[in-house]
């Protein structure tokens, strides 16, 4: 029993960091970032670049990983979405093929075979009796932290409350002083240094490959959909719904069917309540 | 001096014409086709492989006299990309024999089209044993297809249940085991097999299932085996996330010894690739560097000095299929598929894992002195040792380093 | 029509049954084959979404569909491989009905995630229900259509063709005036007394029902099915083909994916980096040809402007 909460607990922290960054450039700029799982790859990539090949200690290792993913989601944002920005299908397309692109780029770069990242911590830890992998209880520690930051970060300081002002209404916000496109490029950052975090924290216990930004993808779509798109408290509460879930089905049910646990949130939140726990209405 | 001309260079011309159609003639290439997916470790190794037994044989005068040449296409694991390999192979690049396969998926798919191109098909990576069962079905058809490696997966349970009898029971006295395989259709038709082989025996099956191969999360799964009393947990892993599975069964010191199929624990960098986390499993394998024949070693050496990398289970296979359909060809006499294929249906020949025989449905068998399952054993420090079968064992096999006695 | 596109239309429709035969050479053929069922699947999936501006993201959904109809009719039962087109058409459409009733209502990219959810669902499905669907293996020894490749070819570009006219003339007609009005204001249509809802949900049935179609016949044509024809890669490439054709031109979306394909196979040829390439190209076609390159540049070659 208790080793279900923990383990809860640790899968419904990595997607809720997948998730918060999803859905807080949707909120802000009303962009689907399909290449929000490249950035967890990348993350992840950029992790084991840096202490296999590299030997550079992790805390810096990660501290690059991260600050490097969030460039490329900056530039990515300035080069080639801001452009487009008028029409969201072009959007959709061209973050897609970003996906695409960093995929193949990662075949190509490190092979097909999954990589290994070390981890910050190597031994289990006992909770009442119940043995859990340090580097797992780290990811949950580090996820809360970063969701907490991330969230003080939006609501008491000036930059929080100008995006929180573009979220609601760019236009206005613009008549206010407030730059809408840098706003747009800082969120993006901030959206992409979260994925990269959540790839560089559980790449030591999931699989480092080139096709890793897939399901990232599809866990993301699903927690951010329950959750409501646009709504942070809406995603945390999703990812807590949808990571227990799948706990308990793996758990008490039949393991086969816990990657169906996603899928089936999403259609059901659409087909019952679109708008998700938190988001707003939705339907036409 | 007008008509000298003309005349002279109308003979020039005629005598070139037939010396290149002689030429061409006796030196036009054998040319192989390899279907394999380029992006994954496997086509890599495939293609190294074919390509260091064709500059072999061809150092050594290639085929009736003719050099061997090859040309590969992408299958990828798609079917589609498939299909149109085997097509571009076959009707655009006229290739006489085909090497590769990997996903069994996408070779069941291809067969039909192969069959149609009248093209021998030599496997090297792709276990269903419904690929060979069309041999049975229509001979006339599907007479083409021959599988090289890696044995069928029916042949496979059988040998897993020989090893838990003898190493499992016999040597570490074990008798319930739990297993954990992916959902593939292969290891579905594989489980029951096993099961009721090992129950014959005495051994108890405990707890059993099967995951979605994309699952990253196997702790449950660890806790039910361990729940169940098992005392050894058998792995049916192909295209699963070994690496995770490993790292997570270390992580959560799974108090038992384990191992069975697990693909990826076949690379020879995959202990380190987990940072040592897969010390203690024992997995089967088609080949390692030990004397399996007096090729292996050789093959091994060879490889690992042109490559930089030691090869993966598909590599023997190509290299043998080269080599066997060299052998059959100068046999027959003839690339001509009906002929050849003649001679590959008598074939007993020596490879580098073991002789390759073929059944009725032109599946490889297994046997003393055939090729076989080896049972290796990640141990301290990622060495590995051969702890199955006794003739070519090259150590005992251990306990995880966490399990007791 | 205007009889510069007549022409053009000719033209094409020459050169596209004028290759195969020139080039004699089966794997060509296959090519082609392949490519004209891309183009199947690209102008159905535009007739609803290019018109609708509803990114319908699962249209493998429908494709998978009329596979599979193939391969229980054809594979498992043994039927006639003649009697899976009209049986692909048939489930595409039970699909199109079953998933477009409660997810047509909702906006933009919910929608999207629906219809991409859908796909995913029946994928796992294929797979989970192995007993009946083969699950990763698939249901495979299907019989072919036509013993000659070049016979199979010239039935798929007559279905092509028909496809196009048929959805062609649909889009241009009033049905396909209200499907883009819908696109601009939906409460405006509905207020203005159109039957929103009936129209959107027969279009989505239409264009399912052409995907269906061009299921069955791909499942015809490889001879097996696997989940991987529900994948998400298949749904992304049509809307990619699509979207390079010329959303909303329906013969501009055919040729994209046509094209698309055969650029797909011609770059074999770069080993493994053949889909980085292509991705590469695609990137730079999306970003500096927002309107699509194949229909936006005939009709700035054929005079009409941008």
């Amino acid at each position: 029993m208790l080793t279900v909460l923990i383990y809860g607990a640790v899968t419904s922290a990595i997607l809720a960091m997948l998730a918060v960054g999803f859905t807080l450039i949707f909120g802000v700029a009303r962009i689907l970032n399909l290449a929000h799982g490249a950035f967890y790859a990348l993350g992840a990539y950029f992790a084991y670049t840096f202490t296999a090949i590299l030997k550079l200690p992790l805390i810096v290792a990660a501290a690059l990983s991260v600050a490097l993913v969030a460039l490329f989601g900056v530039a990515m944002e300035r080069v080639l979405v801001r452009p487009l920005r008028q029409s969201s299908l072009a959007v959709l397309m061209i973050t897609l093929v970003v996906a695409l692109t960093t995929e193949q780029a990662l075949f190509v770069a490190f092979g097909s075979q999954s990589k290994n990242v070390p981890a910050f911590v190597n031994f289990p830890i006992y909770l009442h009796g119940v043995s859990v992998d340090g580097q797992r209880l780290l990811a949950l520690v580090i996820a809360v932290a970063l969701i907490g930051a991330l969230w003080l970060f939006i609501q008491r300081t000036r930059l929080g409350s100008a995006i929180l002002a573009v979220s609601q209404d760019p236009e206005a916000a613009q008549y206010m002083g407030i730059p809408a496109n840098r706003i747009f490029t800082i969120v993006m950052g901030l959206s992409a240094a979260l994925a990269g975090a959540a790839g560089v924290i559980a790449a030591p216990f999931l699989s480092v490959r080139p096709t890793m930004d897939q399901t990232a993808m599809i866990t993301a779509f699903s927690v951010v959909i329950v959750g409501g798109l646009g709504s942070i408290p809406g995603s945390i509460l999703a990812a807590l719904v949808i990571g227990y879930s799948q706990t308990i089905v793996a758990f008490y049910l039949n393991p086969e069917w816990t990657g169906t646990v996603s899928l089936v949130a999403i259609l059901l939140t659409l087909v019952l309540r679109p708008s998700g726990l938190m988001g707003r209405a939705v339907g036409a | 001096m007008r008509r000298i001309v003309p005349l002279v260079t109308s003979a020039v011309f005629a005598g070139t014409l037939a010396m290149s159609v002689q030429a061409s003639a006796a030196g036009k290439p054998i040319l192989i086709g390899l279907d394999t997916p380029i992006q994954l470790q496997v086509g890599k190794d495939t293609e190294a492989a074919v390509k260091m037994a064709v500059d072999e044989i061809n150092a050594k005068g290639g085929v009736l006299g003719r050099k061997l040449e090859y040309v590969t296409a992408d299958e990828g694991t798609d079917p589609q990309l498939g299909v149109s390999a085997i097509n571009k192979l076959t009707s655009d690049d006229h290739v006489d024999v085909l090497i590769g396969g990997y996903d069994s998926g996408v070779t069941l798919a291809e067969e039909p089209h192969i069959a149609r191109s009248k093209t021998i098909w030599l496997g090297v990576g792709s276990a269903s044993p419904n690929i060979t069962a069309l041999v049975g079905k229509h001979y006339g058809q599907y007479k083409y297809i021959f599988r090289v490696n890696p044995l069928n997966s029916a042949l496979q349970a059988k040998q897993i249940v020989d090893f838990a009898e003898h190493v499992v029971k016999g040597q570490l006295h074990r008798d319930k085991v739990a297993i954990l395989g992916e959902s593939a259709i292969w290891v579905r038709g594989l489980v029951p097999v096993l099961v009721k082989g090992l129950e014959a025996h005495g051994i108890k099956v405990t707890y059993q299932q099967l995951f979605d191969e994309t699952m990253t999360d196997f702790t449950p799964l660890f806790a039910r085996v361990k729940d169940s009393g098992a005392q050894f947990l058998l792995t049916i892993l192909s295209h699963a996330n070994s690496d995770v599975f490993v790292k997570q069964l270390y992580e959560a010191r799974l108090p038992m010894p384990y191992g069975g199929i697990d693909v990826k624990s076949m690379t020879p960098n995959f202990c380190s690739r987990v940072n040592g986390a897969a010390v203690g499993e024992t997995t089967v394998n088609f080949i390692t560097r030990a004397p399996i024949t007096d090729k292996t070693i050789a093959f091994w050496d060879d490889f690992v000095k042109i490559n930089g990398r030691a090869p993966v289970y598909t590599a023997p296979g190509a290299y043998n299929s080269v080599y066997l359909y060299a052998w059959a060809v100068e046999k027959a006499g003839t690339t001509d598929a009906d002929k050849v294929i003649r001679q590959l249906e008598k074939a007993d020949y020596l490879g580098v894992g073991g002789k390759i025989k073929f059944s009725k449905v032109h599946d490889d068998i297994d046997g003393p002195g055939y090729q076989n399952l080896l049972f290796v054993q990640w141990q301290k420090d990622c060495t590995r040792q051969v702890v199955w079968p006794k003739a070519v064992a090259t150590g005992k096999v251990t306990l995880p380093p966490w399990v007791g006695k | 029509m205007r009889a510069r596109n007549w022409v053009g239309g000719a033209a094409l429709v020459g050169l596209l049954a004028g290759l195969p035969p020139l080039l004699h050479n089966q794997y060509f053929t296959g090519v082609f084959i392949v490519c004209a069922i891309d183009g199947i699947w690209a102008a159905s999936w535009d007739f609803f979404s290019g018109l609708t501006g509803r990114e319908n993201f699962g249209h493998a959904l429908f494709i998978g569909g009329g596979a599979y109809a193939a391969a229980f009719l054809n594979g498992t039962f043994g039927f006639n491989p003649w009697l899976s087109l009209p049986a692909g058409v048939a489930i595409a459409v039970a699909l199109g009905l079953l998933v477009g009733v409660p997810t047509l209502r909702l906006k933009g990219p919910y929608f999207a995630l629906a219809t991409l959810a859908s796909a995913a669902i029946m994928q796992q499905v294929a797979i989970n229900l192995w007993q009946y669907t083969g699950g990763t293996e698939g249901i495979y020894g299907l019989d072919t259509l036509f013993e000659s490749s070049l016979g199979f070819y010239y039935f798929v570009l007559a279905v092509l063709g028909a496809t196009v006219l048929v959805l062609g003339v649909a889009a241009r007609s009033r049905w396909g005036t209200i499907l883009r009005a819908i696109r601009g204001d939906e409460t405006a249509c509905q207020a203005a007394g159109v039957n929103v809802t009936v129209h959107k949900i027969a279009s989505l049935a239409v264009s399912a029902a052409f995907a269906g179609l061009g299921g069955a016949l791909y499942a015809q044509y490889q001879q097996a099915v696997t989940p991987n024809d529900f994948d998400v890669f298949v749904s992304i490439s049509v809307i990619i083909m699509a979207y390079v054709g010329g959303i909303g031109s329906i013969w501009g979306a055919a040729l994209g994916g046509i094209l698309l394909n055969l650029m797909l196979e011609l770059l074999r040829g770069m080993g493994e980096y053949r889909l980085w390439v292509y991705y590469l190209i695609l990137m730079v076609v999306l970003f500096f040809m927002r309107g699509g390159v194949v229909a936006p540049l005939w009709r700035r070659l054929s005079g009409r402007g941008a």
